[in-house]
């Protein structure tokens, strides 16, 4: 009789006092408890590195459903980019060039302005807090995504595990069914000049010097050379940069817009040695001395500064991370082997960023962490490595993507060039700031565009267009018959577009 | 045998699909052209296909046919396979009849046309679907792919024809649609020119090539290069130094989806029995027990333990992030109602168990708040609900494992208010 139909109820929330007597099991939250992992669980993906690669890899893959790991030593996230690169130059590019503006650039604006003071300290401030709110900021989504944590350093101990120390003191190990290195990079030293990070610094150094040097020497004329030249040149620095290379601006760099950059750059302080090779380095006097050499057999000659910032590039970073301990091999550069879908020799380990082949740049190792997690969740990724932008960030900024000048006449490619002047540019006139140039770069037969070199007042900002541009395979007709708004300097790049496939308008 | 003729047959409808698209795409065209019939082409049936022979017409001339009926059989090396009708229309003439060998693929075969047009005032179509030289036709069905970079040399006139270009889903580019409003192009046209932007985008070159103002092959070169250039470069690799072997790799995983589970806890009701009776007797009114159950259900869904994969809010997690709260949540209120089963009867006598002396405790002060005089003894009396026993039944709630603890914390919380004083929950 008594069949046991089930019956559910609904229950109406009523007003009912909250019973104390109520027993409550409340397990402390074990959800935000770090670096513990336990030994059993198998992570679906642990990656070594919360730099940009890592961080970005870890989110995209918490967002995928996938259980993940995160491993980090430096104590904050973000790596390099965040910490000690972009971000931190960028606030002080941004502050100094306001402080430089005042002091030589307001009294033609119509403004007087008294007494102008640096406050150095103040200024590192500023950079600091921006830096820890960015970090913190990916702290938090990581939280929000789900992706574990764990500040330590890690090493393979076998193909899955991996071993951590921790930064509190104490191991653990996490077990991964897929891994993926994302080291990084770090700067390459000088043969016979030791980093102190005080007299001989990196980047990392340059955006910490406790006072403004009276001389700075620049070893190679690339993009963080001239942006940290450019930071201490306007705080009041004699920079001197020494390049072997004919040309600033590194490799990717259009001869023209490299030329004209360094006009520029010249006009604001910066002296510029090309062709020159540092030979030795000697620091134990007051100042440190450089014997430099023209690159071409000239006559040798003795160069003296306060500091000196070696900016000759990076290599890959892998130091600690027991590569040998699995047989994961390196080029001769000291990159990680990987394939085209970033595998490494042993098909579950991956490899992105700047440890890894390909420019080491905070975009590309983003476009890459989400491809190679793709390839993990979905078995296809992609990344357009002929589309990737470049930008120096000094004053004007310097902006390219695609294919350069020098690179198509090497390869025997016919092109048509356009260009347009940002003196002809309403805005820029109006600013004040018609420094630089759009040169744009087709195919003289179907107008498809090839590459965009911009030398001018926000061409980071603008070179997102040409690379959307590229990135459809667009012709520099559809860019010039896309409407720009007025006055912009937008209008600077339609106008160069104008000047490839037919006339400019306004030039 | 069976399923291997069903694949084909399915492999033949998707290939048939992509290859009358001729037929398909007239229904998007507003043009005075698309009023001409249209040709019918040798279908390719498979990558590999170049040409078949027609075993035979399952349509005679002048009838119509609707989408998936079978127009015709093909027979090529490996195996005979029927077309389908990818929409309504009229077979309109056929030009290679039964038994024809050799057809290449792109070759005409037939005339359709729309259904309910007037086949007898319809103009035929010229041949102009001539077939493509073998070294071509292999390619084919991937035409719809961007970098069809090699194509033969003599093809380069101004006018190309025969090659099937997916239809532009996208808008045209700005410049692409300036060319073909001045030179005067047509929807026809368009379907005629070869894309080879990014996904099979039409682009400005494309338009060019095909009016003859540049080389061809021009715009496929320069795809070509797009896409060599999309790569990182891992030739010439040069390894530092020699390796172990490798180990057996691992398969990428992806985590199962978890199973719910099933909690029960034994609940007695036999206090909440007593409290309704003594409350009929003092005030008069009948509470039902749902009234109870619900109002417990209320109560003991109030700050649960979170579940384990519990997802804080966004204020929550920038909060922590920030060190503003130091006590992250740990409760939260839940929404579980219970499902509730009476236990067999052999189990249970159908006597009430004795209230605990704790519960009459409550039960005086109840009382006592109330009238005093009215202490009488419990009566035995079914209840409202015949599946539910005035003494013991099973809570049960189904949940996912994350949120076990919080279940269980719940449905002992529903013991603890149903079986010690449920006396408060009405009043």
């Amino acid at each position: 009789m008594l069949a046991s139909r089930l019956i559910s109820r609904t229950a109406a929330r009523s007003a009912f006092i909250k019973q104390s007597s109520l027993p409550t099991i409340v397990s402390p939250s074990t959800r935000w408890r770090r670096g513990y992992a336990s030994q059993t669980e198998e992570k679906d993906l642990v990656i070594i590195g919360g730099g940009v690669a890592g961080y970005v890899a870890a989110i995209k893959a918490g967002q995928e459903g996938l259980k993940v790991t995160c491993i980090e030593k430096r104590g904050a996230l973000g790596g390099t980019c965040l910490n000690v690169g972009c971000i931190p130059s960028k606030s002080l590019l941004n502050n100094s060039h306001m402080y430089h503006s005042i002091l030589h650039d307001t009294k033609n604006r119509g403004i007087d302005v008294g007494d102008v003071k640096l406050n150095l300290d103040a200024m590192m401030k500023a950079k600091d807090t921006s830096v820890s709110g960015l970090t913190k900021g990916i702290e938090f989504l990581f939280k929000k995504n789900g992706v574990e944590y764990i500040k330590g350093t890690g090493t393979f101990a076998s193909e899955n595990e991996i071993k951590v120390a921790l930064n509190d003191g104490g191991e653990t190990s996490v077990v991964g069914k897929n891994i993926l290195i994302a080291t990084g990079s770090e700067s390459t030293p000088f043969p016979g000049l030791e980093f102190d990070e005080e007299r001989v610094i990196t980047s990392t150094g340059a955006l910490a010097l406790k006072k403004v040097p009276e001389s700075m020497i620049v070893i190679g004329g690339g993009i963080i050379g001239l942006e940290m030249g450019s930071v201490w040149s306007r705080l009041g620095a004699k920079v001197t940069v020494v390049e072997f290379l004919n040309q600033i601006g590194g490799p990717g760099m259009d001869n023209e817009v490299a030329k004209s950059i360094q006009k520029l750059l010249k006009k604001q302080g910066m002296e510029f040695k090309l062709g020159t090779k540092v030979v030795s380095g000697d620091k134990t006097g007051e100042k440190i001395k450089l014997e430099v050499d023209s690159a071409k057999g000239g006559k040798p000659e003795t160069l003296d500064a306060e500091v000196v910032l070696v900016a000759i590039g990076r290599r890959p970073y892998t130091a600690g991370l027991g590569l040998e301990n699995i047989g994961l091999e390196l080029d001769d550069r000291g990159r990680v082997v990987i394939d085209s879908e970033y595998r490494t020799k042993h098909s579950h380990i991956r490899c992105i960023g700047d440890c890894t082949f390909g420019p080491m740049l905070a975009h590309k190792a983003e476009e890459e962490a989400v491809a190679a997690v793709e390839y993990i969740k979905k078995g296809y990724g992609h990344v357009n490595y002929g589309v990737i932008p470049s930008v120096m960030y000094t004053h004007p900024e310097v902006a390219w993507v695609g294919q350069n000048e020098q690179e198509l006449k090497a390869a025997n490619i016919p092109y048509k060039v356009g260009n347009f002047p940002f003196s002809a540019n309403s805005r820029a006139k109006t600013n004040l700031d018609t420094d630089g140039m759009v040169k744009m770069l087709a195919d003289p037969e179907t107008d498809r565009l090839l590459g965009c070199h911009i030398v001018g007042p926000n061409a980071g900002e603008m070179i997102a267009e040409a690379t959307l541009a590229l990135e459809y395979g667009a012709s520099t007709e559809d860019i010039a018959r896309t409407c720009h708004a007025h006055p912009t300097l937008a209008e600077a790049f339609k106008e160069a577009a104008m000047a490839t496939y037919s006339k400019a308008i306004h030039y | 045998m069976a399923s291997l003729a069903t694949a084909c047959r399915l492999s033949a409808r998707l290939a048939s699909r992509k290859v009358t698209q001729d037929v398909a795409a007239r229904g998007f065209r507003t043009s005075a052209a698309s009023l001409a019939a249209q040709n019918f082409t040798m279908p390719a049936l498979s990558p590999t296909m170049t040409e078949g022979n027609i075993a035979s017409w399952k349509i005679k001339e002048g009838d119509s046919f609707s989408a998936g009926d079978v127009i015709l059989e093909i027979e090529t090396d490996k195996a005979s396979m029927d077309v389908e009708a990818q929409d309504d229309g009229i077979l309109m003439k056929i030009t290679q009849g039964d038994g024809a060998k050799g057809v290449q693929v792109g070759a005409r075969i037939g005339v359709l046309a729309e259904a309910g047009d007037d086949i007898s005032s319809l103009e035929m179509p010229a041949d102009n679907s001539k077939p493509a030289p073998p070294k071509e036709a292999k390619k084919e069905p991937e035409s719809a792919q961007p970098k069809e970079e090699k194509k033969a040399a003599g093809s380069s006139s101004p006018k190309k024809s025969g090659q099937k270009a997916a239809p532009q889903k996208y808008p045209l580019y700005p410049s692409v649609e300036h060319l073909i409003k001045e030179n005067g192009l047509g929807e026809s046209a368009i379907s005629e020119m070869t894309p080879t932007g990014p996904q099979g985008r039409l682009l400005k070159g494309d338009v060019l090539a095909y009016l003859g103002k540049v080389t061809g092959d021009r715009p496929a070169e320069i795809a070509k290069r797009f896409e060599h250039n999309s790569h990182l470069d891992l030739s010439n690799i040069k390894i530092a130094k020699a390796a172990a072997p490798a180990g057996a790799a691992k398969k990428d995983a992806v985590a199962e989806a978890p199973k719910d589970l099933q909690i029960s806890l034994s609940v007695s009701l036999a206090s909440v029995i007593e409290v309704q009776k003594r409350i009929e007797s003092t005030i008069g009114t009948f509470m039902p027990l749902s009234t109870f159950i619900a109002r417990a259900a209320d109560v003991a869904n109030d700050e649960l333990p979170l579940p384990s994969n519990y997802k804080p809010s966004a204020d929550e997690l920038f909060n922590q992030v920030l060190g503003l709260n130091t006590v992250s949540p740990k409760v939260s209120r839940g929404y579980y109602l219970p499902q509730i089963a009476a236990l067999p009867p052999s189990s249970f006598t159908g006597v009430a168990p004795k209230p605990k002396a704790s519960q009459m405790d409550i039960i005086d002060f109840l009382a006592s708040g109330t009238k005093k005089s009215t202490k009488t003894a419990p009566k035995q009396q079914a209840s409202g609900a015949s599946s539910i026993s005035t003494g013991s039944n099973t809570f049960t709630l189904t949940v996912p494992p994350a949120e076990q603890k919080r279940a269980q914390a719940f449905l002992s919380r529903m013991k603890t208010v149903l079986e010690n004083d449920p006396g408060r929950l009405v009043l």
